[in-house]
């Protein structure tokens, strides 16, 4: 989309984002930016919000004020929502497969139905995919048969599978042992290089370290800190702050 | 008198006509309980108050009134206004719609047990409604119900019997005319029954391996 | 004589006895098929050689096999067979209360079966009898266990009910087919026979939560 200025508008921006389940405040008034190119991660203790954050970025949780916009679309509008969700692809962190669908179908079915893509041509891509993450012998293989990695190696190919600008992960390894949990690691990393732009919420501080331009740190529903990743872990920067050392100390020791 | 069996033996092929219509009725109303069993369904978990108001009325109406009354208001009803359809169709028509009821009711709780995750992963995927019903929603709801919906089936067939009330000659209807022929209600009632008893046996073990065909991707492979 | 007239303040009299005898037939053969299918249940309990395997082929067969052709067995079957005579009234209670009986028998039998085999057999370690086991232990649970699928059973039993106006018996279905016939107003008779059949329906399923809510309040204040 253009504006009299040009082209401002390929990002995520969320602006004084308020949720709240009940009397619970869960998210207060949120500002975040994720341009086009750029790897954010989201870090923050359970009950931060920071899944949450995610959940209103791709309309499934109803924002009780503020404004999230994807590439100038109101994920808030329900017109413009289809729209905000076709920029952005969500990898869960129960993988959430079709159970009935093998990988491929899992892979090709939004494809083929929201972006109209040719059946033949979207199987294609999607082998290419599950070839991509090493799983190019299991791509007919049902979620049941493959192990949580593989599952979620399959989960992250259908989020791709749909050219999404924005890839939004929430906490997909949270779910996987150590072993698993390096293999779809791995992927992101790739991902990471070829530039792929990545909001991620994780616990996985050392990694989130590897592969973030940017850490945003949450803690009870606010922003604490926003800050380039050397930065956030430089002694002066986030460091500085008592409960994000803390978090790092903790997750450090687990 | 002597239980004989052998006075059957003639009538073999006039039961066998009646219950190759019992065969045909009952996969017609099959196939018409399970669409409107998901219709229902649809309508029972749609966000509409409405429509789930108005679904839940038919299922309790449908549920809670004998068959048989069901039946003579749809068969003496509808030549009233000026519909005239024969007993097989009219008969079609009642069972669809009572089982219907009862399919629903199944379905229904298949679509609630649907895990929600893989509902939103559908919808932030950008698929509409209608998709997410037609490929998600459906066919995971009717494969964990095949079980369930199996029993709704024999039921069906088990009630088939009482459209021989409207003067069809199903396999009940054709057995009636064949204990006043022989006047041997004991042995021909008997074998009815026994026939009855041993199709939905079959049943059952047909659902039992369609169950686990249709659930084959749940067992891990060995690949 | 007309061929045909519209209602008559009698024809409540002709429902209201209609209902009655419905309701009489289904109040005196859930009793029936409540004694005989508990007799069984408690039958299996003891293992019984022989009785036990005849029992459950015969609950199936009567599960497993429509109503109307067991009715017509009974009615039309019986006499030609035995050389009795068999009244319809006597047909359909007989008929309804083997009926309603192999359904009881599945539901007590998993009734017993949801206690645990454990319970009942410390229980028999402490030295009580398999009577007293059956009474102490496994009968009040089971009581509180089945009144959930006994109402269900009991609502669907009320329908059947409805078939015994095919052979006959002036019930409330039967009265709907002769008002059927005399007023030629098919709409307006069985949504009025279907109506009274959907209230009682809705009564005995109201009764049942109730005595259930009871039972389970009674069981809960006793495990305190």
């Amino acid at each position: 989309m253009l504006t009299l200025l040009g082209k401002v508008c390929d990002m995520i921006s969320a602006r004084g984002v308020h949720k709240s389940f009940g009397s619970a405040t869960v998210l207060d008034g949120i500002d975040l930016d994720v341009s086009v190119g750029e790897v954010v991660s989201i870090l923050g203790s359970s009950g931060s919000g920071k899944s949450t954050l995610i959940r209103c970025m791709n309309g499934l949780e109803r924002l009780d004020g503020g404004r999230i916009t994807i590439d100038d679309f109101d994920v808030s509008n329900p017109k413009q929502l289809a729209e905000a969700r076709k920029r952005s692809a969500t990898v869960f962190q129960l993988f959430n497969l079709y159970p009935h669908m093998t990988a491929v179908e899992n892979i090709t079915l939004a494809p083929i139905q929201v972006l109209k893509i040719p059946r033949a041509q979207a199987e294609a891509e999607a082998r290419a995919l599950l070839d991509s993450v090493g799983l190019g012998a299991r791509s007919d293989a049902y979620p049941a048969q493959l192990s949580g990695g593989q599952r979620q190696r399959v989960g992250i190919c259908r989020a791709l599978a749909m050219k999404p600008r924005y890839l939004l992960l929430d906490e997909i390894t949270s779910a996987l042992d150590p072993e698993m949990t390096a293999e779809v690691l791995n992927i992101l990393a790739q991902l990471a290089r070829t530039g792929t732009t990545m909001v991620f919420v994780t616990h996985e501080v050392e990694f989130a370290r590897t592969i973030s331009s940017r850490i945003v740190f949450l803690d009870k529903g606010r922003l604490v800190v926003d800050l380039p990743t050397n930065d956030f872990f430089a002694s002066g920067g986030g460091m500085a702050n008592p409960r994000i050392a803390q978090f790092l100390a903790k997750m450090r020791k687990d | 008198m002597k239980f004989d069996l052998t006075i059957l033996a003639p009538h073999v092929p006039f039961l066998l006509k009646g219950a190759l219509l019992t065969a045909e009725a009952c996969a017609l109303a099959l196939v018409g309980s399970l669409i409107i069993g998901l219709l229902v369904a649809a309508l029972r978990t749609s966000s509409s108050p409405i429509l789930s108001r108005a679904a839940f009325i038919y299922v309790d109406l449908f549920r809670n009134i004998p068959f048989i009354v069901q039946l003579f208001f749809f068969f003496y009803g509808l030549p009233e206004i000026g519909i005239y359809i024969d007993a097989f169709t009219t008969g079609v028509i009642a069972l669809s719609i009572a089982g219907g009821a009862f399919s629903s009711d199944v379905i229904r709780s298949g679509i609630l047990a649907i895990d929600t995750g893989i509902l939103e992963a559908a919808e932030v995927s950008g698929l509409s409604k209608p998709v997410i019903f037609r490929k998600i929603v459906m066919p995971i709801a009717l494969r964990t119900s095949v079980r369930p919906l199996g029993s709704v089936f024999i039921n069906l067939v088990l009630t088939s019997s009482i459209l021989s009330t409207i003067t069809l000659n199903e396999l009940t209807g054709s057995a009636k005319i064949v204990a006043s022929d022989t006047f041997r209600p004991f042995e021909v009632y008997a074998v009815l029954l026994i026939v009855y008893a041993s199709l939905t046996y079959l049943i059952s073990l047909a659902i039992g391996s369609l169950h686990r065909r249709l659930n084959r991707d749940r067992m891990p492979d060995v690949a | 004589m007309m061929r045909y007239t519209s209602f008559t303040s009698y024809d409540f009299i002709l429902l209201a006895q209609g209902l009655g005898v419905s309701l009489a037939l289904f109040a005196v053969t859930t009793l029936i098929g409540l004694l005989i299918g508990t007799t069984w249940a408690i039958v299996r309990f003891y293992r019984v050689p022989v009785l036990t395997p005849l029992i459950t082929f015969f609950a199936e067969l009567l599960k497993n096999s429509p109503v109307l052709v067991q009715l017509f067995l009974v009615f039309f079957g019986l006499p030609a067979l035995a050389k009795i005579n068999v009244t319809p009234v006597e047909a359909a209670v007989i008929t309804l209360s083997g009926n309603t009986a192999a359904f009881i028998y599945v539901i007590a039998v998993s009734a017993i079966e949801s206690i645990g085999r454990d319970q009942i057999e410390s229980a028999r370690v402490f030295g009580l009898t398999r009577w007293q086991v059956l009474r102490h232990v496994v009968a009040p649970q089971a009581m509180a266990f089945a009144v959930g699928p006994l109402t269900g059973l009991l609502v669907n039993q009320l329908q059947v009910t409805s078939l015994i106006s095919v052979i006959g018996v002036v019930d409330l279905t039967k009265i709907g087919n002769i008002l059927n016939l005399r007023t030629l107003k098919p709409f307006i008779v069985w949504t009025i026979v279907g109506g009274l059949y959907y209230v009682t329906a809705k009564l005995i399923a109201l009764g049942g939560a109730r005595l259930e809510k009871r039972l389970r309040a009674h069981t809960a204040w006793k495990g305190l």
